[in-house]
């Protein structure tokens, strides 16, 4: 990689991550509103995550929070009853979660299954953690006990959380835009668009939608503690289908393989899910998520391409009103 | 500890039933996916909202919930109408994910309308007639569940009819086989799409007006049954009926197995385990032809 690229990865997740380093002192470090930014940073994350799997490579993965849980059940656990650091445990956690996606998908790739079954078979991972976490956990919901300090990562207020969610949300964030100029984002893009020809022209699928998953995987696993920490409980219902499914309505609304879009479309979702339940939760629960649902058929029907299709032509029609007015 | 032989032949009983009506179920679905190759993820979906009408319905006329397939069948086959000329048409022959996320995004929709309306609270019918059990020495019978499995067995050999020995029926699997060919032919395509979706949702109709007289309306049954829907799909291949009706058994069957010798909390997670496993070994379907 060459220095020119290299800043194209790192300055806009280093941007991103400065000015969300500001929120906290413009809310007046109010723990409601540093709370809410925390959930957006880790949403959007998992869901740039997602972005590998889902945007680059095509691949419908609907077993997002069976990572997401995996690891951060691990960590978690390791921590109440070993006393293990998070800082090693989210690091077992991603590479537990990096296992499982291997296991699931050598073989799926091995034997070629995607499109609706690959979607199925990912949506029935979750399904199949969820129940055997209710044989090993219990019905119960674990609280965190309460620790603290950076050897459990864990704090009287959010906000050190929050600076920590942001340096791993610049990560995904140049990791996402490393791999889109890179000759893997190619290879998976070719994928994603027509895998007999991609394998025609000498790509080897099955390894890069396989390493696609893992990378994907790891990242959620990893990503799994802060996201049970902000959520201040877990139990089997952390593997949750209808949340995998929510990132994947993140992942599209935004637009497939496009860094800026499901970015947005992560944080415009969570500031309306938190409007919408604050002002009309307790009357209607689920009325955010029937818009959501919504929005995903409207945007299939209307512009596959996502939010940031719509950026990108209205910024074409605003660069073209521009030239006409000088020439 | 073993348990005793009774027991395990009740459970496959019930697996049986069971079976029986996930095959009405699957045939909606499949015929959605073998005639138009939608990949439809709402189909569970149509159920649970079925359910739920059924419950209100049979609740306010103090009846029967099989009666309410009178009005459940036609009101949903009017539904699936109107959702195949707004939502479907405009993805048909899209890729697949963008015709699952618009599925996913309609059973998303449905799942929270009913969680809106009816909290999350699991909804029972209470007046039914069925609620009998024939006890006959070593297993007992439950009526309702007899009926249903009767009945959707019923449904099942006439749609088969329909598709072999009606000129519809030639049209529809010729549509199937080779769309462009069947067009050629003075066949209507987008009207034989219109009656299988609408059909399709039709049937779901039925299957929850049948559900309910021994099961529970909640806003989640969408998501179990369309996940075990397709997992039927995916063992009986796109063979035809007899491939469809034994899979269905298979699945009932080892859910009920599974709910009587583990623990009915995992009574999902080993069919679709099974599932990943004959995917891996055998994609075309334990029935399917290569």
């Amino acid at each position: 990689m060459n220095p020119r690229n290299v800043i194209t990865v790192i300055l806009p997740a280093l941007t991103v991550a400065l000015i969300g380093t500001t929120i906290p002192f413009l809310v007046g470090f109010n723990q409601y509103y540093v709370l809410l930014a925390l959930q957006s940073v880790i949403m959007a994350s998992i869901a740039l995550a997602w972005n590998i799997i889902g945007g680059y490579a095509g691949q419908l993965d609907l077993a997002s929070f069976a990572y997401v849980g995996l690891g951060g059940i691990l960590a978690t656990m390791l921590m109440t009853e070993y006393n293990v650091t998070p800082w090693l445990g989210m690091f077992l956690g991603a590479g537990v979660s990096a296992a499982l996606a291997f296991t699931i998908g050598f073989p799926l790739f091995r034997f070629g299954i995607k499109g609706v079954w690959y979607a199925l078979s990912t949506a029935a991972l979750v399904v199949i953690l969820h129940e055997a976490s209710i044989m090993f956990l219990g019905p119960f919901d674990y609280y965190i006990p309460f620790v603290e300090g950076w050897y459990y990562l864990r704090f009287r207020t959010w906000e050190n959380l929050y600076y920590f969610s942001l340096v791993v949300l610049a990560f995904v964030i140049s990791l996402n835009l490393y791999i889109s100029r890179s000759k893997i984002g190619y290879y998976l893009k070719a994928i994603r668009e027509d895998e007999v020809a991609a394998e025609a022209v000498g790509i080897d699928v099955r390894k890069y939608k396989l390493l696609a998953l893992v990378t994907y995987a790891s990242i959620l696993g990893f990503i799994g503690y802060l996201y049970i920490v902000s959520q201040r409980t877990f139990s089997y219902n952390t593997f949750s289908g209808p949340q995998s499914v929510y990132v994947a309505i993140v992942g599209i609304v935004g637009g497939l393989g496009s860094v800026s879009g499901v970015f947005s479309a992560a944080l415009i979702l969570k500031i309306v899910e938190e409007y919408l339940r604050g002002f009309l939760g307790g009357v209607l629960p689920g009325l955010h998520l029937l818009l959501f649902g919504s929005l995903l058929i409207i945007v299939g029907i209307l512009r596959p391409g996502g939010l940031s299709s719509l950026t990108d032509a209205l910024t074409k029609k605003i660069r073209v009103r521009i030239q006409r007015w000088y020439s | 500890m073993l348990p005793s032989p009774g027991l395990i032949f009740q459970s496959v009983l019930d697996g049986v039933f069971l079976g029986f009506l996930y095959s009405l179920i699957a045939l909606g679905l499949s015929l959605v996916f073998g005639v138009m190759g939608i990949i439809n993820f709402a189909h569970g979906d149509f159920i649970m909202l079925g359910s739920y009408l059924v419950w209100i319905l049979a609740n306010g006329l103090r009846s029967d919930p099989s009666f309410m397939s009178l009005a459940t069948v036609p009101l949903f086959f009017v539904i699936g109408a109107a959702i195949y000329m707004t939502i479907i048409r405009p993805v048909l022959g899209k890729e697949p994910l963008i015709q699952i996320a618009v599925t996913v995004g309609i059973g998303y929709v449905l799942q929270n309308f009913a969680l809106m309306m009816f909290r999350a609270e699991p909804r029972a019918v209470q007046t039914t007639y069925l609620n009998l059990y024939l006890n006959l020495g070593v297993v007992s019978i439950h009526l309702a569940k007899l009926i249903s499995a009767f009945l959707s067995l019923l449904i099942v050999l006439g749609v088969h009819y329909l598709l072999t020995k009606t000129w519809v029926g030639l049209a529809i699997r010729a549509t199937a086989y080779d769309r462009e060919v069947a067009s050629l032919m003075g066949i209507n395509v987008g009207k034989i799409f219109l009656l299988v979706f609408s059909l399709g949702i039709g049937l779901t109709g039925l299957a929850a007006s049948l559900w309910m007289t021994f099961g529970q309306a909640d806003p989640y049954i969408g998501s179990s049954f369309g996940l075990l829907t397709w997992v039927i799909i995916a063992l009986g291949g796109l063979g035809g009926v007899s491939g469809l009706i034994a899979s269905s058994l298979i699945v009932g069957i080892i859910q009920s197995l599974t709910m009587t010798l583990v623990s009915p909390t995992v009574s999902l997670a080993i069919p679709y385990v099974v599932f990943i496993m004959v995917l891996w070994f055998r994609p075309q379907g334990l029935f399917g032809k290569v």
